[in-house]
């Protein structure tokens, strides 16, 4: 009999079985910190660029504001220029066309907006040409895009009426044009520049530092010829490839 | 007492320093748009997430290992809450706290945010991350252990309608309208909101444990739009019930003993027979003077 009794296996209680899964777990989590801190190696954030990049000539601009109008109109559904991710400024106390300035997103090699980010909401949309987009689904308001963003004014904005960050996708997701938009379709605010100071371009621009990139859409413009308007800078002609010719 | 003083010096001790430490590390949180993609210190949610899934498993294995005390009439005094009762009681009610006051710093649905730049957002996503740990680590070990002890049903209302009619008789007697109700360890009114707490910091945990995900997998858009909102409501519900719980378990002079209990673990005989009539006969109690003439 006390044979039979010690062949019998002995029973876990719900006790041991859970302080033993307790155990199991918290030694598997801090056996795989350790290992992952000796054998992985550190993580670098490498991120693809964007193929394709709104180039802005500001000497073009008349300051209308009709890319402001359709970028709000094909995001949102309606005209708003509080909620454009594309922002014209006009310093009324500089002359035409020093005072014009027009802040886009420069989609970035490092994004800095992109890194900031704590819930992956801003990202680089790889099915989408690699553009740095925010999804306003996963956004927590935190703002720390905009903080991030090195350039002034940030070109990450905040929808006040929507509570949540945005910025320039190059049209991936417009939900209110029928157009296709990204880096391989168009983009509201180039189409609807009536002075064409707007275009696109697939190669990364040239930097001229907080300003901008450096392009001049005026020098191919046979319209803009044709007016006798200025199209270089002090005669030193900054013609940039990609920017598309009008008129040509 | 003196043990239990100690520990909670150090254990208070140790949550400063967390605290500290996820303040210092949020000040050095730079992005420079350096094309060297040099990133600084990441947020603690991104560099230590293992520690929140390991929270669990740590309270489950100290769950395990943790023997409780039951209550038991001790001389002139009765033992209401035992170490365990104190420490996760307090571990959850302080991680609450943290988590309150930097979730809704940082914005709630309905709700604005009171943090602006980098730095800021930094802290209060840091400290949080701290009181994220403490709140896993202290719900687990509290589920466990109540399951293992058998101690759910003395939370549980036994019947919800008689629950109701035993508040109602509760509060008329307050305003003077009859005879205070034969009470358990627990009054009718904490029987009745223990589920609103249980299932504000379900939810809150569940969600929350989705979002830490979200740090290492891409989930999806619509998925975390719902767990967004679900945090935060559940967030909400859990303040109300927080504000509530301290106001009539604290700020009342009539609680007072009842809060001195969760420092020392005991309330007096007297208040037990006066109070909690139906509890202190349980233990073993003298009867109470009613039932004496009841039996007479």
């Amino acid at each position: 009999m006390s044979d039979q009794k010690s062949k019998e296996p002995k029973g876990y209680s719900r006790r041991e079985f859970v302080t033993g899964v307790g155990g199991l777990g918290f030694g598997a989590m801090l056996g795989g910190l350790l290992g992952s801190s000796i054998l992985l190696p550190d993580k670098v954030l490498a991120l693809p660029a964007s193929e394709g990049y709104i180039l802005v000539d500001t000497k073009k601009c008349s300051g209308c504001s009709s890319c402001m109008l359709a970028c709000s109109l094909v995001h949102h559904g309606e005209t708003n220029l509080s909620t454009s991710r594309i922002q014209v400024v006009n310093n009324p106390f500089t002359p035409y066309p020093g005072g014009v300035e027009q802040d886009q997103c420069r989609q970035c090699p490092y994004p800095a907006c992109v890194d900031a980010c704590p819930t992956g909401a801003n990202h680089v949309d790889t099915a989408n040409g690699n553009v740095r987009t925010i999804d306003a689904a996963k956004c927590i308001g935190c703002e720390r895009c905009i903080a991030a963003c090195p350039f002034e004014p940030a070109r990450a904005v905040w929808n006040a009426e929507e509570k949540h960050a945005q910025k320039c996708d190059l049209c991936a997701d417009a939900p209110f044009w029928n157009e296709e938009g990204g880096p391989k379709g168009k983009q509201a605010c180039v189409s609807i520049c009536p002075m064409h100071a707007i275009s696109f371009s697939a190669e990364i621009p040239q930097q001229s530092g907080n300003a901008g990139y450096r392009v001049n859409l005026r020098k191919n413009d046979v319209t803009w010829k044709t007016l006798g308007f200025p199209d270089g800078d002090d005669g030193d002609y900054t013609y940039q490839p990609g920017a598309k010719a009008i008129g040509g | 007492m003196a043990r239990r003083l100690l520990g909670g010096v150090l254990l208070i001790l140790a949550l400063a320093l967390s605290i500290a430490f996820a303040i210092r590390s949020a000040s050095s949180v730079g992005f420079p748009a350096s094309p060297a993609g040099a990133r600084g210190n990441p947020l603690l949610f991104d560099s230590a997430f293992w520690l929140v899934w390991a929270a669990p498993f740590a309270a489950l294995l100290a769950a395990g290992l943790t023997r409780r005390k039951d209550s038991a009439i001790e001389g002139d005094r009765v033992l209401r809450h035992d170490d365990t009762a104190i420490l996760q009681h307090w571990g959850h009610g302080v991680a609450t706290v943290i988590l309150l006051i930097t979730g809704f710093a940082l914005g709630s649905v309905g709700l604005p945010r009171f943090v602006s730049g980098m730095q800021p957002a930094a802290v209060a996503l840091n400290v949080h991350f701290v009181g994220v740990i403490l709140f896993v680590f202290a719900t687990v070990y509290y589920a466990a252990n109540t399951y293992f002890s058998g101690r759910l049903r003395e939370h549980l209302p036994a019947n919800v309608g008689e629950a109701f009619q035993g508040v109602i008789a509760h509060y008329r007697a307050v305003l003077g309208g009859g005879k205070f109700p034969r009470e358990g360890k627990y009054f009718a009114s904490e029987h009745l909101t223990y589920p609103l707490a249980v299932g504000a910091s379900a939810v809150v945990l569940v969600t929350g444990l989705v979002k830490v995900l979200a740090h290492s997998a891409n989930l999806p858009s619509g998925l975390m739009l719902v767990v967004r909102y679900g945090h935060d409501v559940a967030a909400i519900l859990l303040g109300v019930f927080l504000v509530a719980h301290a106001i009539a378990g604290a700020l009342v002079p009539w609680s007072w003993p009842l809060l001195g209990s969760m420092f020392t673990g005991y309330v007096s005989a007297d208040y037990a027979k006066h109070h909690h009539q139906a509890w202190y006969e349980d233990l073993g109690g003298v009867e109470s003077d009613d039932e004496k003439r009841k039996t007479a």
